[in-house]
Order: C-alpha cells, then structure tokens, then sequence
C-alpha cells in the first residue's frame, strides 16, 4: 500500500545539511498496524506527515497504492484525503466553532456524500462511539479522552483505508489512552483498516503488529510482532 | 456545505463579536461619508441630464479679451438658425435682472429670478408648463408662468388652471399681467426661474450691441463642434460688420465664438471658473480615501483575527478541501459582513442626510426612486469585498497543514512591511486632515475677529427697487425714517459692502491714468458703517458742492496713485473732475479673498447705477420696536415701493461670505474625525495581532525577567517610529496644501507651527494608548500559558 524508498529530507542552513531523514525505505501493506517510535527529533512525526503527504520528501521515492506521491497534484493528492486517508492527531484539532455532530459531519460534506447517507453514518458513528447523548455539544464542552473519540469518528466516517495517528493518546489520561489504543486495536482487526501511529509508549506500540524504530532519521530496527 | 460553512462563520463573528462590530462599524462610517458623497457627485454631475438632447445642446459664447462670458446678442441666434442646417433649434434667454413683486388682490410674492425665454429656447430646455405649452399667437403675445409656490402665495384657493390677473411691481404703479398658469421648476436644471414669460421671439428688435441674452443650440447627432465653431466665429465677425458695429478695435479683433456643452455647464462652464469641479473631485478623492482605508483596516483586521482560524484550515486541508473552496468560503464570510456594513451604512447616511443637505445646500434623499444608488451600491459592495476580502482569503487558505497543526502556530512575518505601510498611509491622512482642520480654523477665527474696517452689527439693509440717486429725492425719505425712535443714521447706495463687486473705470489724476473701482454713496454712508477716516473729511450737507462733485477716495487708490496728500486733488473721469475731500481707511467690503480695491466713492456719478440699497444705522436697544415701526411707517415713507418692507441684518448678509470656508472647515472636521477614529480601529487591529504574534516572545522575555513596563516599551516602540515616519511625511503635504489654500486669500494668516505639534501630539497619544491597551492583555498573561506547548 505504502512504498517508500530511499527518503530523504533535509534542512539547508549556511550550508550546512541538517538532516531529518535519512535514506528511510519500508513497505506497508494493507491491514498492518505499524508503530513508529524512538526519541524525540528522531523524526517520527516528520515521517508521518511525509506518509500523511502534508510535508514532502527532499528527495526519494513515495509510492501510495502504487501512485507516485511526490509528483502528485493538489487536485489528486486531496482525492486521496477524501477517500482513503483518515487523519487523527495529538491536540485532536476538531472545529471549535462545530459540535459534535457537525465535525463527525465535516470530511462527508467534502466527499459530497448525499445528505440521508450522512446523517445515518453520523448516526452510526454516535452510537458507535457511545456519544449519541452528546452530538450538539462543542469541543470545548468535551474531556481530552471524549475529543479524541470524536477526532477517531471523524477520521472513521469518510471510510479511509488508512489511518495516521501523530501521538493519538500524547495528550490523554492512561485510561483513556488503553480506550483509544483498544479502539485502534479493534478497527485493525474487524474493519481491516491500515493504521500507522507515531507513539512514545511500548504500551501503545504493543497493540500494533509492527514497530519501526527511528534513530536519528534512520530506520534501526523493523520489528514485527 | 454552504449551510454548515455558513453556521461556522455565524458562530465565529459571534464569538468574536468585539472584533467584528468594530470591523464592521468602521466600514459602515466609512461607507455612509462614502454613500452620502457618491449621491453628492451623482447630483452634481447629472444636472439638465433629463433632457432628452442632453448631449446635442450647447450655449453660444464669446471669448473676450479680458474673459469669456455667455452673454450673447439676440439676433446672432437667428443667424446661427438661418446658416446652418446642423443647427437644428436655437433658443434665446434673458435674465430678467432684479426683483420685483407680483400681488394678486390678497397677497405678494416676490420674482427675484424672473426669466424671459422663446419659444423655441422653452421646447429645447424642457421648461414646460403642467399644461401643454402653446407657442404664442402673434409677435406680442407673451405667456407669463409663475412657479408653483409663488401661484399657491398668490391664490392659495386655487384648483382650476384658468389664468389669473397679477399686479406687477408696486400697486400704486398699476402695471397688470396675465398670468397663464403654474410651471413646475426643475431644481437640478442649469436653467433656474421663478417666473417665466415665454414669447414667439425675444429681443426681436436688438442688434449686435445687446450682449445681454444667452444664446441655446440643439444640433444634430453627430455634428463636428469644432468646425460649427469656426463656422459660427466667421459668420459673427461678418454680421458684426453688416450690422455696422465699430469693428476696429483690438477688441473686435480679440473677441472669438465659442460652444460650451450643456453638460459642463453646471460644474466647468468655459464662461465662470470650475471651483464646483474641483471640490467635486476633491470630495471625491476624500471619500475614496476613507472607503480605502476601511477596506485596509477590513483586511487587517480579518489577518489578525487568522491565527484563530488557522486550525480549521488545516483540519479543513487534511479532510479534503480544495484551496479554492477554502477562498469562496472566506470571502463569503467577508460579504457577509460587507452587507451587514452597507446597511447600517445606508442607515448611518439617512441620519445624517438632513446635516449633509444643510451643509451643502441640496435636497438629496436616498429612498427616491431611480436612485443612482440602486446600481451602483451593488457594485461598491462587490469591490469592497474584493479588496478587503482577497488577501485575508489568500493568507488563510495559503496555510500549510503540517505548519498548523503542530499546534503552536504562529502566522509569518513576511506581511509585516505591507501592513506596516498601510498603516503609515492611514496615519498620514490622518495627520493631514488634523493639521488641514486646524489651520483652517485658525483662518477662519481671524476673519472672524480681525477688524474689517467697518461695523455691519446694528446696519438693517432694506430691499428697495426706488431710485434714490438724487440726494434731493432722498432727503424727504431720510428725514422721515430718521424721525423714528432708535434710527442712527441713513444712507443709500448702489451697493452694500457683503461682497458683491463695484463697478470699475478708468479715473485720472496728475496724468496718471488707472482702472479703480467706483461706489456710489450719499450722506452718511461712512457713518453708518462706522468706516474710519484717513484724512480730510467725510460728505457733509452743509458742503453744497458734496453733491456735484466732490469724492472720497480710499488709501488703497491713494497708493494706486502715488498721492501723498490727496486732499484737494482733482480726479477725472465720467467726464467729470472730483475734488477729492477726503481718504477713507481700507475696508473689506469684499472678505478677504480679494485685496481691497482702490475706490472712489462719490454722491453724483454719471456713469454709475441707480442708488437703491438703503442702510440704516439703529440702536441696538430699540432695534425691534423701530423695525416695527419702520414697516408699519414703510408704504409713507417709501410711496413708490413701500408695499412690501422686507430688511435683512448687514452682518448676516457679510457672514455669508464665510460660508464656503465654513463648509470646508465641516467637511475637514468630519473627514479628520473619520479617519482618526478609522486608523485607531486599524491600529487597535494591528497592535492586537502583533501582540498576540509575539505571546512566546514576551513570555520568553517575562521568565528572563523583563518588567512590566520594558515590556510596553518594547512593544509600542514600533508603533511610535510608524507615527513619527506618518507625520514626517504628512507635514510637508499638509503644508504645502493649506499653503495653497491660504493663498487664495488676500488678508491670511502665516502658516502656524502649533497645527502640526498638535496633530503630532494626538496621533502619538492615540497610538500609545490604543497599543498599551493591547499590550497590557500580554504583560499580565502568565507566561506559563503561552510556553505550554513547547
């Protein structure tokens, strides 16, 4: 689903080649539940966001389901958004000025999904997620652990075959956070959902069914569990 | 999505409902001086435009020497008619020159702009009567209209359109007329009238000397102007001679034909300056200016409010939303607001309308119909919201999702020259108008209080179409008012001093020849206007040659002449030699836009007009009971004209020479109060983005162990070099322009240097306040808040 060879990315200062990543390959496919851990700086969340397409590489090569990413378009790199890239993030970054409802809402409006369609998939999603009671309510009116539900169901309704998580549970308690990795667990399992998280905790990366470890820009060590 | 879209914008003005009023309000003052002068300009430039041949009519006029004037002689119409066939009417006016009274058997009105026209010139400028005109039976007949007003005073139970018989002028005269009904005056018309008569041909037997008529031409589409021009000017010259007019002089020589629009006429007549224009444009540039500013303090305001949103476009980014999509949203966002702000605009410049008419006397209302306004505000609603919207648009929807979404997201610094010189800009207008206010009020004050060598407080002027010119006619009428309580003094002149001009020609003395102006004046003239002597004395009755000729010159003409002592000199001219008896000081009887000048006042004088104004000298006291006496005694004392007593005070009618200054000097109060008020918003905009742009700074800067006020300090320096840059570049603009403002008076004050302290003091004052407002929010913030995400 995910090829990436020889990625590189790099910050160019006086000269002098800061480095990011370096020469980073790997292959995920469909329905792995891949962790990507190691220090801070080690270049995790640039990694992420370079799967997620919202930083581009220095240099290399980024397949996604066999498409070239880097010489993509705005036009087609915003299709893939739309229909197979659910994003999920540490501060959650719902909509302040949506509710509940309206967020989960959001990405189908986009997707242009038609309105008896959307309302029944909101429906579901509430329910789902058992928030049924508090779909008119802001995030501001929400805990940490009820947000990132949302941001999840969010990321859910748009029905993507991937989902990047930076840090999902960073921000949470450790009970919310086994609520969430469960959840993660869960939607890998039945759903067969692709799912790469970027996460500090052995904890967290237990869940999954693959650990990238990062040092320094570099792949250390690819462990499948 | 448009439903959803819209609900977050609703709730996110909402949430900011602080910043938004302000950013709407801001645009809707704006906006209203923005209406309210664009209906101004509308009116102004639209004059005659109902005129179906609006753009075929132009008036005949003559290039002198000296000037250019409209007044033609009549029969050149009739030959312009008779040669050119592109001609296809010619019409003939005459202004009928002074008032006079029409009464019926209950009541008087007055025709101050009594106006004679053609049949043909009545067709062609649309001034119809409510019933169908008829053209005149025979050459005699005249069809005489009153306007609606002056019939309703007249015969105020009249329904039917039968005519009426007036009286015309006063009763004891007895001269009669027809009057054939009521014609409806068009206001926005250059040609203006209360009364009307309407012949089958005006100054039929005038020749090429009368050059007191205005000569109207309908031609047809098409028509080369300049060439019809040339054709006229030759056909003049030629007729000149065939009508046996001393075509010798240089003047002849000189004097050129020229065709002046119909639609010029009312704002840039080739025959009259184009003042009107200028102001016209000038209120234009102002009310642009302003609307410009709004729209940058709009823009700014919408930039500083983006950190805020700057999340959601990310989010928006990540769940697939183009960039455009994200554009169309924000500037949907900002139309809305500009609706809003047009309509309290609209609301702001209704209540404001009344004042606005006032000031420049018009009747504009924005609720008539075929209201210019109905097209063109509309399109200034889609031009605000381009330029206000288009670049907070580009700005937010340019975010890049990976910068925003870290979480601690902080807009770039790249913008900060452009906002920094807009603000400047703001500034700068700011400052100008300030130190433009200012310094016109200054001169305004010292025409106010500067001595103008005479008293108008406590001088009645009295309407009057009686000639006094003989001091022997008069005496009897002076001798009766005087006996009333309270009276000072009388005297009768040809002109009163509120500005109108004298008449001029060329007097000699010691053989020195010179153009000097000429009043003519009887006993107690100087008196009653409390003007004071230089040497020599005033006319005196017991002096019998005062009224065969002696003259009083004033210093200025002295000066003309090189006359150290004066006194007893003889002055020729009128084919008469004055002795002169004595020297006025200068008086400003003209203001102090024209330098006084040199006259020469005299009791008899050949060439002058007839000496009709009266004014008279009373008591402040008994000022009320001798008027009353006055226009009870009036028809006694003045036989010939006393019907109607109708008296205006003397310093109001000076005061009115202040007026177009008084206007200017609102106009500049409003235009400076709006855009002080607008770039403080802008300011108060800008200090709050650049405050919250630099939150982690100023933690950073706390932890260090910056105090409160080197934090203040900090942040209002840059605001204080933008103001001291704005008014660097403001001074010298301000005072080149109200140098040429003050130029156009005679008697002006030098250019003082408080004006611009104090437009300098303001703007610092207001800027530090408005930042130090700001500031103060992020020098109390804890600044564990603002590092929490590091």
């Amino acid at each position: 689903m995910i090829a990436l060879k020889d990625i590189e990315k790099y910050y160019a200062s006086k000269g002098v080649k800061s480095y990011i990543l370096r020469h980073v390959s790997t292959v995920i496919n469909q329905g792995e539940f891949v962790s990507i851990m190691g220090p801070s700086g080690a270049g995790k969340s640039t990694l992420l966001n370079i799967i997620g397409m919202l930083e581009e590489p220095t240099y290399g090569e980024y397949k996604f389901m066999d498409e070239d990413v880097i010489s993509l378009s705005e036009r087609k790199r915003i299709e893939l958004y739309r229909n197979h890239i659910g994003f999920v993030f540490q501060a959650y970054h719902l909509i302040d000025e949506m509710t509940v409802a309206e967020n989960i809402e959001a990405p189908l409006l986009y997707k242009k999904v038609g309105g008896s369609e959307r309302k029944s998939r909101v429906a579901d999603m509430l329910d789902r997620f058992n928030m049924v009671g508090k779909k008119d309510l802001f995030p501001s009116q929400l805990s940490g652990g009820q947000q990132q539900l949302v941001g999840i169901a969010r990321a859910l309704a748009a029905q993507p075959s991937i989902i990047l998580a930076d840090e999902p549970t960073g921000n949470l308690q450790s009970a919310q956070a086994l609520q969430i990795m469960e959840l993660f667990k869960k939607l890998n399992k039945e759903d067969g959902i692709t799912i790469i998280q970027v996460t500090h905790s052995e904890v967290n990366a237990a869940y999954g069914s693959r650990i990238l470890h990062l040092l320094d820009g570099v792949i250390k060590e690819d462990v499948r569990l | 999505m448009f439903k959803l879209n819209l609900k977050i914008a609703l709730r996110n003005l909402w949430k900011n409902g602080g910043i938004t009023s302000i950013n709407v309000g801001g645009l809707a003052i704006a906006l209203a001086a923005f209406i309210l002068v664009m209906m101004y300009v509308t009116y102004e430039t639209t004059f005659d435009k109902g005129n179906p041949n609006y753009d075929n009519i132009y008036i005949v006029g003559r290039t002198m020497p000296e000037f250019k004037t409209n007044y033609t002689p009549p029969p050149l119409g009739k030959a312009i008619k008779q040669n050119f066939p592109e001609v296809m009417a010619v019409g003939t006016l005459k202004k009928g020159g002074f008032e006079f009274a029409i009464s019926s058997d209950a009541n008087t009105a007055f025709a101050s702009n009594y106006l004679m026209v053609d049949y043909e010139a009545a067709k062609m400028l649309q001034l119809l009567p409510n019933e169908e005109l008829a053209k005149p039976a025979n050459e005699e007949g005249i069809l005489f209209f009153l306007a609606k007003e002056s019939m309703m005073t007249l015969f105020p139970k009249k329904k039917d359109d039968k005519p009426e018989l007036v009286t015309l002028g006063s009763k004891a005269a007895g001269q009669t007329a027809e009057v054939k009904g009521t014609i409806s005056v068009n206001k926005h018309s250059n040609v203006t009238f209360d009364a009307l008569s309407v012949r089958k041909e005006l100054g039929k037997n005038e020749n090429y000397g009368y050059n007191n008529y205005n000569t109207y031409i309908q031609v047809k589409s098409g028509t080369d102007i300049a060439a019809l021009e040339q054709k006229i000017n030759t056909l003049y010259k030629n007729e000149l001679i065939k009508d046996g007019q001393d075509v010798s002089t240089d003047r002849y020589k000189q004097t050129t034909i020229f065709l002046d629009p119909l639609k010029n006429q009312h704002l840039k007549p080739m025959a009259g300056n184009n003042a009107a224009y200028k102001v016209l444009i000038a209120l234009s540039v102002l009310a642009m200016l302003i609307l410009l500013i709004a729209c940058i303090n709009f823009t700014n305001l919408s930039i500083a409010q983006a950190t805020k949103r700057a999340k959601e476009v990310g989010v928006k980014k990540v769940l697939g939303v183009y960039r455009y999509q994200l554009t169309f949203q924000f500037l949907t966002e900002i139309l809305m607001q500009c609706v809003v702000a047009t309509i309290l605009g609209l609301l702001i410049a209704e209540l404001l309308m009344p004042k606005f008419n006032a000031l420049f006397n018009v009747s504009l209302s924005i609720w008539s119909a075929n209201n210019a306004l109905l097209y063109q505000l509309p399109l200034i609603l889609l031009a605000i919201t381009f330029i206000a919207g288009i670049y907070p648009a580009m700005v937010l929807s340019g975010f890049k999702p990976s910068l925003v979404l870290k979480g601690n997201f902080q807009t770039s610094r790249n913008t900060y020259w452009l906002r920094n010189s807009l603000l400047i800009v703001q500034f700068s207008v700011a400052v100008i108008f300030i130190t433009s206010l200012l310094i016109i009020s200054t001169q305004l004050k010292y025409m106010r209080t500067q001595d103008v060598g005479f008293n108008a407080n406590q001088v009645v002027y009295i309407k009057n179409i009686m000639m006094f010119s003989d001091p022997r006619v008069f005496e009897p009428v002076r001798q009766k008012i005087m006996r009333i309580p309270g009276i000072k003094s009388v005297t009768v002149a040809t002109g009163i001093p509120d500005g109108s001009e004298n008449g001029s020609n060329g007097y000699t003395v010691n053989g020195v020849e010179a153009s000097i102006d000429f009043l003519d004046v009887d006993f107690d003239y100087f008196e009653t206007l409390d003007i004071k002597l230089a040497d020599g004395r005033f006319f005196n009755k017991a002096f019998k040659t005062d009224t065969a000729n002696s003259a009083i010159i004033n210093e200025s003409a002295a000066a003309k002449y090189g006359l150290t002592d004066p006194i007893g000199k003889t002055i020729r001219g009128c084919s008469m030699d004055y002795k002169i008896v004595g020297v006025v000081k200068d008086f400003k009887a003209q203001g102090f836009e024209t330098p006084v000048q040199p006259t020469l006042y005299s009791i008899k004088n050949p060439c002058g007009n007839a000496k009709t104004q009266l004014m008279l000298k009373i008591d402040q006291d008994q000022m009320s009971e001798a008027i009353a006496t006055l226009k009870a005694q009036w028809p006694d004392i003045n036989k010939m004209d006393g019907d109607n007593f109708r008296y205006y005070f003397l310093n109001d009618l000076y005061g009115k020479l202040f007026q177009k200054q008084e206007q200017l000097q609102s106009v500049f109060f409003a235009a400076a109060l709006l855009t002080i008020f607008i770039a403080t918003l802008g300011l108060f905009a800008f200090a709050k983005y650049m405050t919250n742009n630099r939150m982690k700074e100023i933690a950073v800067r706390k932890v260090l162990g910056a105090s409160d006020v080197q934090i203040l300090k900090l942040l209002n320096s840059s605001f204080f070099a933008m103001v001291i840059i704005a008014n660097c570049i403001s001074w010298p603009l301000a005072y080149v322009l109200t140098k040429k403002w003050l130029e156009t008076f005679a008697y002006r004050i030098d250019i003082p240097v408080l004006p611009f302290l104090i437009s300098a003091a303001v703007t610092i004052l207001l800027t530090v306040l408005t930042v130090s407002i700001q500031a103060a929010k992020a020098v109390k913030a804890n600044p564990v808040n603002a590092l929490k995400y590091e």
